[in-house]
Parts: structure tokens; C-alpha cells; sequence
């Protein structure tokens, strides 16, 4: 008793503090502790999704860089054979216009031989006509004083026949 | 000083302490405390918040990894107690804080000290070590069955050996009372009494004894938080 007394043990004051700690922890579980810790797990739950959704974008990112790598390899691969296709195209297409180009100068070069054959016997023919016309006049004039009517007319005749025979002769050859 | 806290008026028979007004500021306290937080409380804490959080938080994660499934029930104690003590503890650090001296019929001139930290009360002590005792087998009775909390101290198991363990088993249910009251007044009031020396002999001197019981404060807070986990924890497991 004297040890209890000495320490100062009451009931009272025992009491008191065992009601006062059991509303202590009454009040602070329902004012403190539950705020607090649905906060956290609230906030946990925020970090956990967003750390989810960073995961999911980073999966995405990956994926979208996969898919524009061989997008981008298609395209290449589309784009070598169409530039494969087109020089084939072209190489036909030069070809065939050289062909074509070679066949028309061709043809064109035939046209002006033709024409060349055809310009040259006009000429010529020309020319023959001419050379009758002024040895005609030569020979009427270098005859006139020395042959009477007649014969001047049966020499320029034959003399007339054989420039032309000559002459014939040189356009045939 | 005496070892019993003064008693500085009565109130229709209950005798109101110095222990008891510094256990109505240690109330204070946490009441304000908590309605602030609720008020308050947001996915972006201040200081404040995070200091609040960072205590409940860690309690929780002790005892989760403890006790498992059974933090709900125990963690609200252990942070409860740890905050009571500490800040009962803490409170008692202020300087001047048993200066304030309060004149009662009884006390000569000088008075009496009008606070006194409530863990410097045995009656705070013990009332503290009854609460956790209590709920630590009423905690084993609800996870475990009447039936094997019983079997903890009563068993005829191995020829009777098990009966010896039993009961060293329910000695130690009582020796609790006395580890858990004792060893935190004794320390908090052997810690009031060196800095109530040192104030006296010098009062610079008594600084480097704030800082150290600035820490015991903490650390009995932690012990006497700890060791109702772990009492909480053993009697709800079945007994082998």
C-alpha cells in the first residue's frame, strides 16, 4: 500500500487515462488514420496506373516504331521495284523509238534519193534540150553561108538526130 | 520532486494532476492535428501532411509486413501509442515547461509544477500497458478461438511440460504490466529528474541532456509502439 501510495496510483486518474486513450484512438481512427491511409491507397492506385499507362505507351511507342520501320522498308522495297520497273520501261521505250527514228530516216533518206533521181533526170532532160536547142543554133549559124536551103536543112536534120542520139545515149548511161 | 504527480485541484472527487493537464495538452494536440489533416488532406501533401503520412505510413508498412492480414486491427494501436507517447514525451522537452508553478492549499510558497509529462505518471504508464495487454489477447482471442488462446496456457501436451510452458506462458501476460509501465516511466522520470539536477547546478549544462532525451522520448515512444506489434502478432498466431 505504501509503495502504491508512494508512486501515486489512483483509480481515478488510472481510469482517466485508460477512457481518455481509448477515445484518443477512437477519434484519431476515424479522423486521422482512415483519411490518411484511403489518401495513400488512393494515391498509390494513381501512381500504380500511371506507371501502367507508361508502360502501355512505351509498348505502343515500340510497337508504332516497328510498324513505321517496315512501313518504311515496304515502301523502299516498293519503291526499288517500281524504279526497276520504270528503267526496264525506259530501256524498251528508247529502244523502240531508236528503232522507230532509225526506220523513219530511213524512209526519209529513200524519199530524197528518189527525189534526187527524179530532180536530176528533170535537169538533165533540161539540159539536153538545151544543148540540142543552142547546137541547132550553132550549126544553122555556122551553115547558114556555106549550104544551100536544102542542104542545110537535110544536114541540120541529121546532125539534129545524132545530138540526140548522143545525147539520149549519155542520160541512158 | 516526488514521484507521485501533485494534485492541484479536484473536480467532484477526481484529483486533477499536473500529469493529467499535460495529458489534456498531449489530447489537444492530436485532436487538432487530426481535424486539421482532414480537413486538409490532398493527393499533393505539404509538410505538414507528409510528416503526418510519413509516421502513420511507416507504422502501417512495419506492421503489414509483420502481421499481415491482421494490420487493420493493430495498426491503429501501435500508431497511437507511439503518437501519444511521443508527443507526451516531446511536450515535456519545452524548456519552462515544469517552471509554470501553480499554488494549491496544500504546497508551501513555491508551488507546485502546473505540468508534468504524462509518462511521468505510473498511473499513465500503467493504464497504457493494461490497454495494450488487453487488446493484444482480446486480438488472440478474436484470429485464434477461445479454444486455442486457452490451449496457449492450459495444455497437457509432451507429459506436462507443456503445462510449465503454459504457465510461464500466463506469468508472462502479468510480468507485461510491469515491463511496459516501468520501463517507460522509469525513464521518461529518471530523464525529468537529470534535467531538473542539471537546471539546478547550470542551466547551459542541461542542453546536451535535452538533445539525449529528446531521443529517449523517441525511442521509448518506438519501443512501447514496437512491442505491442509484436505482442499483437504472437498471440494471434496458433500456437504449435
Amino acid at each position: 500500500m505504501e509503495m502504491i501510495e508512494k508512486f501515486g496510483l489512483e483509480a481515478h486518474l488510472f481510469l482517466f487515462q485508460v477512457i481518455n486513450f481509448l477515445i484518443i484512438i477512437g477519434l484519431l481512427t476515424k479522423f486521422l488514420y482512415k483519411p490518411i491511409k484511403n489518401m495513400l491507397d488512393e494515391r498509390k492506385k494513381k501512381i500504380d496506373q500511371s506507371l501502367l499507362d507508361a508502360d502501355n505507351a512505351k509498348i505502343a511507342l515500340e510497337s508504332a516504331g516497328e510498324e513505321r520501320k517496315k512501313i518504311l522498308d515496304e515502301a523502299k522495297k516498293d519503291a526499288d521495284s517500281l524504279t526497276d520497273s520504270i528503267k526496264v520501261q525506259m530501256q524498251e521505250t528508247k529502244e523502240k523509238f531508236t528503232e522507230a527514228a532509225k526506220l523513219s530516216s530511213q524512209a526519209i533518206i529513200e524519199e530524197a534519193k528518189q527525189k534526187a533521181a527524179v530532180e536530176f533526170e528533170s535537169v538533165s532532160k533540161q539540159i539536153g534540150k538545151m544543148s540540142i536547142d543552142i547546137s541547132g543554133k550553132i550549126i544553122s549559124k555556122v551553115f547558114s553561108d556555106l549550104f544551100s536551103e536544102d542542104d542545110k536543112q537535110k544536114l541540120l536534120s541529121l546532125a539534129l538526130s545524132k545530138v540526140e542520139k548522143v545525147e539520149y545515149e549519155k542520160i541512158a548511161n | 520532486m516526488q514521484i507521485a504527480p501533485d494534485i492541484l485541484f479536484t473536480v467532484a472527487g477526481f484529483p486533477v494532476t499536473n500529469t493529467v493537464v499535460a495529458t489534456i495538452i498531449t489530447d489537444i494536440i492530436l485532436l487538432i492535428t487530426a481535424f486539421v489533416i482532414k480537413k486538409a488532406v490532398s493527393l499533393k501533401p505539404g509538410t505538414f501532411q507528409n510528416l503526418i503520412e510519413m509516421v502513420i505510413d511507416y507504422f502501417h508498412g512495419m506492421t503489414e509486413e509483420t502481421a499481415g492480414k491482421k494490420v487493420s486491427f493493430i495498426y491503429p494501436w501501435v500508431v497511437t501509442f507511439f503518437l501519444f507517447i511521443a508527443i507526451s514525451n516531446l511536450v515535456a522537452q519545452i524548456p519552462g515547461f515544469e517552471s509554470i508553478r501553480f499554488h494549491t492549499l496544500t504546497s508551501g510558497e513555491e508551488g507546485v509544477p502546473l505540468f508534468r509529462a504524462a509518462t511521468s505518471d505510473l498511473n499513465t504508464t500503467l493504464a497504457f500497458a493494461v490497454i495494450s495487454v488487453v487488446a493484444t489477447n482480446f486480438l488472440g482471442i478474436r484470429h485464434i478461438g477461445i479454444k486455442a488462446y486457452i490451449s496457449k496456457f492450459i495444455s497437457f501436451k509432451m507429459f506436462g511440460i507443456m503445462l510449465f510452458v503454459g504457465l510461464l506462458e500466463f506469468a508472462n501476460e502479468f510480468i507485461k504490466f510491469l515491463s511496459f509501465s516501468f520501463r517507460l516511466f522509469g525513464n521518461i522520470f529518471a530523464g525529468e529528474r537529470v534535467l531538473a539536477t542539471m537546471y539546478g547546478i547550470f542551466p547551459l549544462a542541461a542542453l546536451p541532456f535535452i538533445a539525449l532525451e529528446f531521443m529517449v522520448s523517441i525511442i521509448q515512444a518506438i519501443v512501447f509502439a514496437m512491442l505491442t506489434m509484436a505482442f499483437m502478432h504472437i498471440m494471434s498466431d496458433k500456437p504449435h
